[in-house]
């Protein structure tokens, strides 16, 4: 699909304009070059092309973009590195997208308050590699930490598997620098604390591009544990690898990652990468325990006491750094292997109580199995964090349907449960007509009043997170079932 | 000022003939020169939201009341009719170890909270100042922390999810019961700190702790300041999990206890038994390369309540003398040269004792001299001091003269501006705490 049509005066108004802040070098308007920008990470469904795509190296470029904008009434949204799995970085119907890619550099590290200020566009995982050497690094690791933007993951207040102990990305995030989304420039935050007034940052973090766009992150970095033990549970049933996640956590143990595959994910793994899980197993869990050495040493007695309580067939543990890579790398190429076992393939990431496991993924397997398709899962399992792959044939007629009405019920046993519509990819565009489920009227215009004191005009990234028919409107077109945006390909 | 009796008849409908104060009994409600005109204590949260539709009806000014321990905090409130003292809401409504979260309402004494945690071996690890009477309402609206935030965070880290009346009685939650939800805005935090002007909090969910096994503390006590600075950065970005890292000035020290004269830092560490001795040698042995004599804590609850609880617990808070208290904040690294910036900011006609949180740059002190002008001008003096260091300082109580002398927020922060907007979109008439926050909010 095409952008949302602006006019030709306006279209060029923009255009001249953009390239007068950022220089022409900077602006992509051509359509075969602006199709790289129609989705993020979801690449299936709602593929809107931007009309334009700014690339600004500064913030002051940022603003002055922004600005602009706002003067012609047109829509706009950030994009970091794309890798976002909730359309949030795909546009509504067009407008100017604003990538901050090119804004990626180091500005300050400071390794005795221990923080380090980046731009919204530097790489997640340039930064652990940037402050290694002074024994620091910064803890919330998404999946695509390879790739994804520091900015992108404020946005999306993304996790990741070590943040059963660490916390996610606003527990991590001192300031951050934002452009308004009407142009004004706003320090949010910082490396000095608890100043007094309200808590803009903690609100802004995990905003989706909503509220503004960040352009400079301060973030606070982590002292490297003395130790690290990586364990590795094979379990006859999922059941039972459930109860020794609450077992491990019942002993007052946290360990800094609990990751659980389920049976088909061990099959798609084992066919992909061969990582010598056991074909009949039911589940693998994977625990990471971080920490002075003697700590988790007794840590790891008791993890391992725990896994055989509930009975697990099989206890590796890794010696040397070589063998924890290697009990990792089934986990890592899990979401890549899942190509082995289906076509296509419809990602979840609800959140249920951690005590609710065993009965939640009951109910998942269940309703995949009276939708006749099979859900796979590799999951957080410490946070309750599920990650369901509903796999599907986009060939086989009503196979589509059929995922996305399983997914629908996944959600919505998950937030009977207790828990939440998603725990770290975000609402999106995906996401947002099932807000509902969790919560009421006056919750959601509680919201949306906050987001109309950032944004009145209601420019910056509409039609993202609340409800297309949401009390303030906000103009969002309801352009497919909301359903099809998580369906992603192999 | 008689209530009206109108007005009282409507709360008595509310709460209840029991439910409303009035008369003498308002004095503990008193704050600056203002005094209400009933206080109000609500069962449950729709009587709080019956309360709120009222006051919002009448222009009513409403001030959220929890212990009052921390009501010095702040301007008086430019309009005040109810205290809304929530002591009645104070059950824990969810409670379950194994997912390690907990649901509590507002009115509930985090003593009493974290007696209910005993049971699954867990905490709530907050230890805000005068936590023996605190209640989770107060600490949240306030988002009070205390040494233990060097391991664990803050408030702001700790709640998952929240439920809130708001100005005009609506109630709404956010946030969730789960320990990761990115579902909506995290609007949660809006409240935190928000001292009350953005929505009444009525109940809480949060991550909970293990109570570790053990724990053990010592005083380092160093020949300067500056070498309990280093000692602090060098423990701090060590393999060390300590979960307190206080930095006290020797006036500090003393007032809180350490067996030893001078400066020093106040450690401790929790685990395991063997985990806590092993950590406890390397730490002895940074300390020998900074030149500091390491002694056990040998009486460690009380020691911890003191340093929770200075320098709330100063003597001229009884009427001995003139005194004010207040926190700052500069970065972690700059911990030395603040304390060492207010003291020579200080040195005429004043007395200063200060603590700091190193791992956060988090300040705490009293400013005490003869006359209320001397305390004023050592308040003066050292915000000046943290200013030039880009910090700032709060007063958290002074006398009322010291009061008109020294704004007790200091300069507006950045971002005024949208927070009275934000203000104006939750509490249209300004009947919540009116006045009393930053740019009198």
């Amino acid at each position: 699909m095409n952008g949302g049509g602006l006019a030709p005066e306006t279209r060029t108004h923009l255009i001249r304009g953009c390239e007068r802040i950022v220089g022409p070098e900077g602006v992509i308007s051509a359509p075969d070059e602006r199709r790289v920008y129609e989705c993020d990470a979801l690449t299936f469904y709602h593929r809107v092309m931007p009309d334009l795509v700014v690339l600004p190296t500064s913030t002051q470029h940022v603003a002055d973009v922004v600005r602009l904008c706002r003067e012609a009434g047109v829509p706009f949204l950030p994009r970091g590195a794309g890798t976002g799995l909730s359309g949030g970085a795909t546009p509504d119907a067009g407008g100017v997208m604003i990538v901050l890619t090119r804004m990626n550099r180091i500005l300050d590290i400071d390794v005795a308050s221990r923080t380090a200020t980046v731009e919204a566009g530097f790489i997640n995982l340039w930064l652990t590699n940037a402050v290694k050497r002074h024994g620091l690094f910064y803890a919330p690791d998404p999946a695509s930490q390879q790739a994804c933007s520091i900015g992108g993951n404020v946005a999306e207040n993304a996790g990741g598997p070590h943040c059963l102990k660490y916390g996610v990305t606003t527990n991590h995030v001192l300031g951050a620098k934002v452009v308004l989304p009407d142009g004004e420039v706003l320090q949010l935050g910082g490396k000095i604390q608890d100043r007094p007034g309200y808590d803009l940052l903690g609100v802004f973090v995990g905003s989706e591009g909503t509220l503004g766009i960040c352009t400079e992150v301060t973030v606070r970095l982590m002292p490297q544990p003395e130790a690290v033990k990586t364990l590795l549970a094979v379990f006859r049933t999922i059941e039972e690898a459930s109860n020794a996640v609450s077992g491990i956590i019942a002993r007052g143990i946290i360990p800094v990652a609990m990751e659980m595959l389920d049976r088909e994910i061990i099959k798609a793994v084992e066919a992909n990468v061969q990582a010598g899980y056991p074909l009949d197993a039911g589940a693998v869990l994977l625990i990471e325990l971080d920490g002075p050495r003697a700590e988790i040493e007794a840590e790891a007695v008791g993890v391992e006491a725990t896994c055989r309580e509930y009975r697990c067939l099989e206890l590796r543990v890794a010696k040397t750094e070589e063998e924890r890579a290697l009990l990792w790398k089934g986990r890592k190429e899990a979401a890549g292997s899942v190509g082995r076992i289906t076509h296509h393939y419809y990602l979840q990431d609800a959140v249920v109580p951690r005590s609710k496991l065993p009965r939640v993924l009951r109910e998942i397997e269940e309703i995949g199995g009276r939708h006749g398709l099979i859900i796979a899962n590799v999951f957080h399992a410490g946070d309750g964090n599920v990650h369901p792959l509903i796999c599907f044939d986009l060939t086989t007629p009503g196979d589509l349907d059929r995922a996305i009405a399983a997914g629908a019920e996944i959600m919505k046993r998950c937030i009977e449960a207790g828990g939440s519509v998603s725990g770290e990819h975000g609402i999106g565009h995906e996401k947002r007509d099932y807000l509902p489920l969790m919560y009421s009227p006056a919750d959601l215009a509680a919201m949306q009043r906050v987001r109309a004191v950032f944004d009145p005009a209601g420019l910056c990234n509409p039609g993202k997170i609340f409800p297309a028919d949401g009390p303030a409107g906000q103009g969002a077109r309801n352009l497919q079932s909301p359903a099809m945006t998580a369906v992603s390909e192999r | 000022m008689p209530v009206a009796a109108s007005l009282t008849d409507g709360l008595r409908e509310i709460v209840g003939a029991d439910g409303v104060f009035s008369g003498p009994a308002l004095a503990e409600y008193r704050l600056g020169p203002a005094t209400p005109n009933a206080a109000v204590f609500p069962r449950d949260e729709s009587e709080v939201s019956r309360l709120l539709r009222l006051a919002w009806e009448e222009g009513l000014g409403v001030v959220p009341w929890g212990s009052g321990g921390h009501q010095a905090l702040g301007y008086p409130p430019s309009r005040y009719d109810l205290a809304l003292n929530l002591g009645r809401l104070d059950r824990v409504l969810e409670y379950e170890p194994a997912d390690m979260t907990a649901t509590a309402q507002a009115g509930i004494r985090l003593a009493d909270l974290q007696r209910h945690l005993e049971a699954g071996r867990q905490f709530l690890p907050l230890d805000p100042p005068l936590a023996s009477q605190a209640t989770l309402g107060g600490i949240l609206g306030g988002n009070l922390s205390g040494p233990l935030r060097c391991r664990y965070g803050t408030a702001r880290d700790l709640v998952l999810g929240i439920r809130v009346a708001h100005a005009d009685g609506t109630i709404t939650k956010g946030g969730a019961k789960v320990v990761k939800n990115v579902t909506g805005y995290d609007i949660t935090k809006l409240y935190l700190g928000s001292h009350g002007t953005l929505g009444v909090i009525l109940e809480a969910t949060f991550r909970v702790y293990p109570r570790p096994a053990a724990e053990q503390a010592w005083w380092l006590s160093t020949p300067e300041l500056e070498a309990a600075h280093a000692l602090a950065v060098r423990i701090l970005g060590s393999h060390l999990a300590p979960t307190r890292v206080e930095m006290l000035d020797d006036v500090a020290a003393r007032a809180c206890g350490s067996p030893v004269r001078g400066p020093g830092l106040f450690v401790s560490i929790a685990g395991v038994p063997e985990a806590i001795r092993a950590q406890a040698n390397d730490l002895a042995r940074m300390a020998g390369e900074f030149g500091s004599v390491t002694t056990e804590d040998a009486s460690a609850p009380r020691t911890r309540t003191g340093l929770n609880d200075f320098p709330w617990l100063a003597p001229w808070r009884d009427g001995k003398g003139h005194g004010a208290i207040w926190r700052g904040g500069v970065l972690p690294a700059d911990c030395f040269r603040a304390i060492r910036a207010i003291h020579d900011a200080a040195r005429e006609h004043t007395e200063v004792a200060v603590t700091a949180s190193v791992a956060h740059g988090i300040l705490r002190g009293e400013t005490r001299a003869d006359t209320t002008e001397g305390v004023a001008r050592g308040l003066a003096a050292s915000r000046e001091a943290l200013a030039a260091l880009g910090g700032f300082l709060v007063v958290l109580d002074a006398p009322a003269p010291v009061r008109a002398q020294v704004d007790v927020w200091g300069p507006p922060p950045d971002g005024l501006g949208l927070m009275q907007q934000l203000k104006a979109a939750f509490d249209a008439k300004g009947i919540l705490n009116p006045g009393r926050f930053v740019g009198r909010i």
